[in-house]
């Protein structure tokens, strides 16, 4: 039964998770993709990348307290669903999901470049929640990817795309490309993003 | 499902809603990414087993000042289904308004007994339980006068679901100038607890909160 459906349960509001998300619940296994826990053997196979950025607000100040989830492919491309449950491309030593909580507005991920799946670009879908709104979600995508000119979220955005692609650095952090990504919320700039409620 | 996406609303009186929320329409998916927009949260989730008892820091330790509480409700989806072993992520301020949150600067009194933090999981029905002390209100905007009213934050992940919502108290003279209560009209009701018996639990109240995480994401897989 799909949610549009008459007899759907009506749903709870979201919220803003307000200023104090406990620090508490960090779990540093999440800001580090590639590793699934410390002390473990299991690594995510594919190509090491760090994502680093900013959130910032309407007036370009940092959005401090901001949670940052990252949702992506593995290194082939399949994501791990209940719909790729028996995948042979599942990696068993990735999940595919990332959070943090940045107390300054600054983030970095460390994770590995995901694969492209079919018809699309290699990308990464990020939620942010934050004081003052409820749940916001766009989709990055990465400079020098030829897929670009043809990804349908890319293409959907018109002018707006070069807003979703993360920079190459050029640097190296701990032998991983890093890759720029700023978030603006809102204002000049702002960064596209996408409902899924309404589609 | 509409031709257009949603402008989000900018809760009065809210500077960091003003601050931080966009103020572009949102785009539409297109359905060929559709399912990339659907994260899953992997079940690795970690707690302490007396992590559902929010009114003391330890089981050795008293209770925390103010009125003890138990809040019980189940997790589903919009078709109904329970969101089952999901994670709920609970945390609220003391019976004075303060969070034990290094980033809380409001002076108000700290309690060595209340960490207000705990974590608990959905059963195979999509039940849940804790217990927690009735939060305080706190003044959000002194220049105006405006109060946060009474209220637990909440967070639920399990599979495609996610939510972040707060549970609200029913009666609270400050629910109605609430810039997120006014954002949500009439629906605000949903996000209220109802009272109910306390029955043999050592709590001085006790609230029904069931939890329905809403739009595609959540049924996607189902
Ligand atoms: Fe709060």
């Amino acid at each position: 039964m799909s949610p549009d459906a008459k007899n759907a349960l009506p749903a709870t509001n979201e919220d803003t998770c307000g200023p104090y998300f406990p620090i508490y619940f960090r779990e540093p296994a999440l800001e580090d993709l590639t590793r699934v826990d410390a002390g473990v053997v299991g690594q995510a196979s594919g190509t090491p990348i760090v994502l680093r950025g900013r959130v910032l607000d309407r007036h370009g100040d940092l959005a401090h307290g901001a949670i940052l989830e990252l949702w992506q492919a593995n290194a082939k491309g399949v994501y791990r669903t209940p719909a790729h449950g028996d995948d042979a491309d599942i990696d068993p030593w990735f999940d595919g999901f990332g959070r943090l909580r940045t107390a300054s507005g600054a983030y970095e991920f460390r994770t590995i470049m995901p694969g492209a799946a079919a018809g699309r670009a290699p990308n990464i879908t990020v939620t942010i929640f934050s004081d003052g709104i409820s749940r916001i979600v766009t989709q990055l995508f990465f400079e020098g990817q030829g897929a670009n000119a043809t990804d349908p979220v890319l293409l959907a955005v018109g002018d707006d795309a070069p807003r979703l692609i993360a920079r190459h650095d050029g640097r190296t952090a701990n032998g991983a490309e890093v890759y720029l990504f700023d978030i603006v919320m809102a204002g000049d700039g702002e960064t596209p993003f996408f409902d899924d409620l309404e589609s | 499902m509409s031709t257009e996406g949603r402008i989000l609303g900018i809760g009065p009186t809210d500077n960091t809603s003003d601050q931080r929320t966009p103020r572009e329409r949102l785009r539409l998916i297109p359905a060929a990414a559709r399912e990339s927009f659907v994260p899953v949260v992997p079940a690795r989730f970690r707690a302490s087993p007396h992590e559902w008892d929010m009114t003391r820091t330890a089981p050795d330790r008293p209770r925390a000042q103010g009125v003890p509480i138990e809040v019980t409700g189940t997790v589903r989806t919009q078709s109904g289904a329970p969101v089952r072993h999901a994670l709920l992520e609970v945390w609220s301020a003391n019976h004075f308004g303060r969070y034990r949150h290094i980033e809380d600067q409001s002076g108000l009194e700290l309690d060595d007994n209340h960490l207000g933090m705990g974590r608990v999981f959905t059963d195979a029905d999509g039940a849940y339980r804790f217990w927690a002390i009735s939060p305080g209100a706190y003044l959000a905007r002194p220049d105006i006068g405006r109060w946060r009213p009474k209220h637990i934050h909440l967070s639920v992940s399990g599979g495609a679901s996610r939510l972040i919502t707060q549970m609200y108290f029913p009666d609270e003279p400050n629910n109605a100038a609430d810039p997120m209560a006014i954002l949500m009209g009439d629906a605000f009701s949903r996000n209220v607890g109802k009272p109910r018996d306390v029955g043999g639990a050592d709590v001085e109240e006790a609230y029904d909160f069931d939890i329905v995480v809403g739009g595609r994401n959540a049924t996607f897989f189902e």
